[in-house]
């Protein structure tokens, strides 16, 4: 693997991570949210809804961190 | 007007979206950075944008009025009238662009006619899109006005300086990443939003039941073919020469800030790959915006203006939050066709006007800065004109309408560009400028020719088979271009096969 295209890799995982906090603490916020509804139904929509995007976002920032030390990693040795 | 956690969640958007968008500046250090984004997306992220910026957010307010008014018939615009041309950009045309290393459709057209042909057809999107800025600015504070309360103009000056910010520091990357998360939240929120309302209808067959009980005028609310002498703008002719055979292919083959994105993908399996995986997203946009809208037909029966039905469903049905996150996704959607426009304007003004005609010996700094200028200006020219927005109520409808006009005949040289290699410049140049004159002709004197009241789908069949007829005679009667002259610009069946990287 050549300078330019570890270079690449790590650019798109620097992307992902930006993307994945945005996600998750949207993902949170929507969970708190919970607490402002009315109908056991409503409680459940947020929840699942606020669950899976944190799951989308903690995803994408654990998968990139990962690809980042990773990358470093082989920079170093 | 929204309050308490459904207002915070939308600030909290917006102040998200600018710091996302700012922090995608560090990746942007020459003009192929601003404009392709390096050439190193990914397939999905592109795939996601490709979608979220067909269906902006007024598509998605006017989908589901359609759907209340007309029934699924509307839902044809992201099956046939998406995917089939989605795949056919995939695997024949996409490759060309992206191989050629191209920046923008006027771009190839140039290469493979001539230059006038390029001048044109990149000046009358630059056009296009610049009247489309001021309208969207409006649309936008619009929204913020009624949904926060704040003044207009205070509501276009934060719109634009959001957007503006963050198009301007971090070009394409930041416009196709910021798609993403609305794309993301979009589905969560719309697919919450069908749950919901098929709970509060009572499920699909009793929806169904109850509609068909409504009245003579929601007889063919399931059907999805409509006949040639419906009242709705759907016959099944319409349906499928103007939408799936023109429209469709020129919207997706065509059209600047479609293409553009799949340009930034870091290969050429990257660059298909991404339209393949936008066209199965595709499938599920009728779901999310459709359906709310066949709902509300039963849960608001009364609506005077069937653009309401979306807007309503989401403040009667969705739970504090999540309302404040599909109006958010509503916001970030217009921020969506604002940014794309920004950004492929200005791709559209350096590299086919300013640097065929202006300066083309300068270094690659001075392209990227004429880019972030033009985006600045553009700017200023939407924010100024987006009052005028005001006076003309039918103004969104009527520059859209005029952009399905010229898709057709461009289409028809893009097409026989590629395929039929006896075209020539001349064939190119008069099918363009006789296309765009005859649909023109055809809207002026609509009512002679047509009998529905907006024909905007049988227009473009028309002026793509003129524009089709024209390009092969006067072809045939000119000089042919020599075989080294098109290559690399024609179909070769080794296209489909090979990847390049």
């Amino acid at each position: 693997m050549d300078e330019l295209e570890r270079l690449s890799i790590i650019k798109s995982a620097q992307i992902n991570q930006a993307l994945g906090v945005f996600i998750f603490i949207f993902g949170i916020i929507i969970t708190f949210a919970m607490s402002y509804t009315e109908t056991f139904v409503q409680q459940m929509t947020d929840l699942v809804a606020g669950l899976v995007l944190i799951t989308i976002g903690g995803g994408m920032i654990w998968k990139s961190k990962r690809t980042i030390r990773k990358f470093k990693k082989t920079n170093d040795k | 007007m929204l309050a308490g956690i459904d207002y915070f969640i939308v600030i909290a958007y917006i102040v998200g979206m600018l710091l996302l968008g700012l922090y995608f500046k560090k990746f942007v250090n020459s003009s192929e950075d601003y404009f392709l984004g390096g050439r190193s997306l990914p397939f999905w992220a592109i795939g996601m944008s490709i979608v979220v910026s067909d269906i902006g957010a007024l598509d998605f307010v006017g989908v589901s009025g359609q759907a209340y008014r007309y029934g699924i018939s509307v839902g044809n615009f992201d099956w046939v009238g998406s995917v089939p041309a989605m795949l056919l950009a995939a695997f024949i045309f996409i490759p060309y662009f992206w191989r050629g290393g191209m920046y923008t459709i006027p771009e190839y057209l140039g290469r493979r006619y001539n230059k006038s042909v390029r001048t044109i057809a990149s000046a009358t999107w630059i056009l296009f899109f610049a009247l489309d800025l001021g309208v969207l600015f409006w649309a936008s504070a619009v929204l913020l006005n009624v949904l926060m309360g704040w003044p207009i103009w205070i509501s276009i000056m934060s719109t634009a300086g959001v957007v503006g910010l963050y198009t301007y520091f971090g070009g394409i990357t930041a416009v196709i990443m910021t798609d993403v998360v609305q794309m993301v939240i979009m589905f969560i929120g719309g697919f919450a939003l069908v749950y919901l309302s098929l709970d509060a209808v009572g499920g699909w067959e009793n929806m169904v039941a109850k509609i068909g009980t409504m009245g003579p005028e929601y007889q063919s609310h399931f059907d999805i073919i409509q006949p040639v002498g419906t009242k709705s703008p759907f016959p099944w002719t319409g349906i499928l020469f103007g939408l799936t055979f023109v429209m469709s292919n020129a919207y997706m083959i065509g059209n600047q800030s479609i293409v553009q994105r799949c340009l930034t993908a870091k290969n050429e399996w990257h660059a298909k790959a991404s339209m393949v995986f936008g066209s199965a997203l595709k499938m599920f946009i009728p779901i999310l915006v459709l359906f709310p809208g066949l709902m509300a037909v039963v849960v608001h029966p009364d609506l005077a203006d069937g653009d309401q039905a979306l807007p309503m469903m989401i403040k009667t049905i969705l739970p504090p939050g999540l309302v404040g996150l599909m109006f958010a996704a509503f916001f970030a959607g217009l921020m969506s066709s604002v940014d794309s426009l920004l950004n492929s304007t200005a791709t559209l003004f350096t590299k086919d006007i300013y640097e065929p005609f202006i300066k083309n010996d300068a270094d690659d700094k001075h392209y990227l800065k004429v880019g972030q200028i033009t985006t600045l200006v553009l700017l200023v020219i939407g924010v100024a004109t987006a009052p005028i927005s005001s006076d003309f109520p039918g103004i969104y409808v009527a520059i859209q309408t005029f952009m399905s006009y010229f898709q057709g005949p461009i289409f028809s040289i893009l097409l026989l560009g590629i395929f039929w290699k006896r075209t020539t410049q001349w064939g190119g140049l008069s099918a363009l400028v006789i296309g765009i004159g005859f649909a023109v002709f055809l809207n002026v004197f609509k009512a002679d020719y047509f009998t529905i009241e907006d024909p905007f789908l049988y227009i473009s069949w028309w002026s793509f088979v003129l524009g089709f007829i024209v390009n092969i005679t006067v072809s045939l009667l000119t000089k042919k271009h020599s075989d080294a002259e098109l290559e690399g610009l024609v179909f070769s069946s080794k296209i489909i096969t090979k990847n390049k990287s």
